[in-house]
């Protein structure tokens, strides 16, 4: 399924979704088959427990296939933009304080917070302009990623969530690392979990965990 | 008998009809790899594909000017909603395709209505969704039409159409209800001998 990108397409800047992943109990095993670079043509990426994904988590609440990242352009617009669907019969996914089931799709912001099956994924979207072909950087985080309010819902969280950009806005957050755990390496090193530091500045609240599987 | 009784009660199943017609269908075999008439059962979650390779794509037309995968269908649920919708994307980098009067681009995706003509080259496909209760799976059905389908022949129409059946533009032309003549269906068998 994935296709080389021709060579004049290969002096365009890839589009690069930089995504951490974070397990509450299982930790960094969770993530043991996850590469540190995965380059993917236009067609959806395949995340789930199978082995015809093209991102394989070994993980047992996991749907073979779970959820598609979806590259696509909206009308207008020379750069890809990405629809998340959930793929799984079973389980649901959290987009962004959406709970999305079976075949249910959002586009994606330029940040996302994203839960299922436990994980905690943060996805940022960073343009480019080929539309051969995009790039994942992979990282795994030691500290969640979505805070887990143990408040009743406020217009507080509410207020939070609404800051995020509108989906296809192309407004990029100064830097989506500054929402992030910040890990001590680049994004570039092998995937490796980084030491423990540095201050969560934004989190957005987790579901319940009746919404997570 | 008891088993019929006790078994689980049947969901219906999305369907998609696929009316086509291109100008050169007769003499060219474009769609003689596609299967008229007969419903094709598919899980909900696949990604469609049509083109010229029969190695990506589902549905195949044998022509060289047609791309290597011209455009997807796939599947979705609206929030709030018990039905599935379809929605299509161009996957031709050389042909823009036209959904009714609106133009998607390479990658460009659109909600399909319960109803629209889709055009690319010479190629007319007219979709037509029946819903279904099945979340599980869809039916897509071909249909070839023996004539244009666009405005010179009463394109969109303004009367309604069969629910069942297959289409024909004979049912567009007059004001008051008429039997229709067979003459007037393709005979897809026909058809396909003179391919």
């Amino acid at each position: 399924m994935f296709h080389l990108p021709s060579p004049s397409s290969m002096e365009k800047p890839l589009t690069v979704l930089r995504v951490s992943l974070y397990h509450p109990t299982l930790g960094p095993s969770a993530f043991a088959n996850v590469p540190p670079r995965l380059q993917h043509d236009t067609s959806p990426l395949l995340l789930g427990r199978g082995r015809d994904t093209h991102l394989q988590l070994q993980l047992p609440h996991l749907s073979r296939r779970h959820l598609s990242l979806e590259p696509y352009l909206e009308k207008g617009s020379a750069l890809l933009a990405f629809c998340l669907k959930t793929l799984s019969h079973k389980g649901c996914v959290w987009v962004n304080g959406l709970t999305l089931r079976y075949l249910e799709q959002v586009p994606l912001s330029t940040v996302n917070r994203v839960s299922f099956s436990g994980i905690q994924m943060l996805l940022c979207v960073e343009e480019g302009t080929s539309l051969e072909a995009f790039v994942c950087y992979f990282h795994v985080s030691p500290s969640p990623l979505i805070y887990r309010s143990e408040a009743e819902e406020t217009d507080e969280w509410e207020d939070v969530s609404q800051e995020q950009p509108p989906p296809g806005s192309g407004q990029q957050t100064p830097g989506c690392l500054g929402f992030l755990h910040v890990p001590s390496q680049t994004w570039d090193s092998p995937l490796q979990p980084s030491p423990g530091g540095g201050t969560e500045i934004q989190l957005q609240r987790e579901p319940p965990d009746g919404a997570l599987y | 008998m008891s088993s019929f009784e006790d078994a689980d009660t049947e969901e219906t199943v999305t369907c998609l009809q696929i009316t086509v017609y291109h100008p050169g269908q007769l003499q060219s075999g474009i769609f003689q790899s596609i299967r008229f008439c007969s419903r094709d059962k598919l899980p909900s979650s696949e990604v469609v594909k049509f083109g010229r390779n029969s190695n990506i794509c589902r549905y195949t037309f044998q022509d060289k000017q047609v791309s290597r995968v011209q455009f997807s269908l796939q599947l979705f649920k609206q929030f709030n909603s018990s039905v599935l919708s379809f929605e299509i994307k161009n996957m031709s980098k050389k042909a823009n395709l036209i959904m009714d009067s609106r133009e998607l681009g390479y990658l460009n995706k659109m909600d399909l209505p319960y109803k629209c003509m889709i055009r690319f080259g010479e190629y007319q496909f007219l979709m037509e969704k029946e819903d279904g209760e099945s979340l599980e799976f869809f039916e897509i059905q071909f249909i070839l039409s023996p004539r244009s389908l666009l405005q010179e022949n009463n394109w969109p129409p303004h009367r309604p159409i069969p629910k069942y059946g297959i289409y024909s533009l004979s049912s567009f032309q007059s004001s008051s209800p008429t039997e229709m003549d067979e003459n007037e269906l393709m005979n897809t068998e026909s058809l396909r001998e003179e391919m």
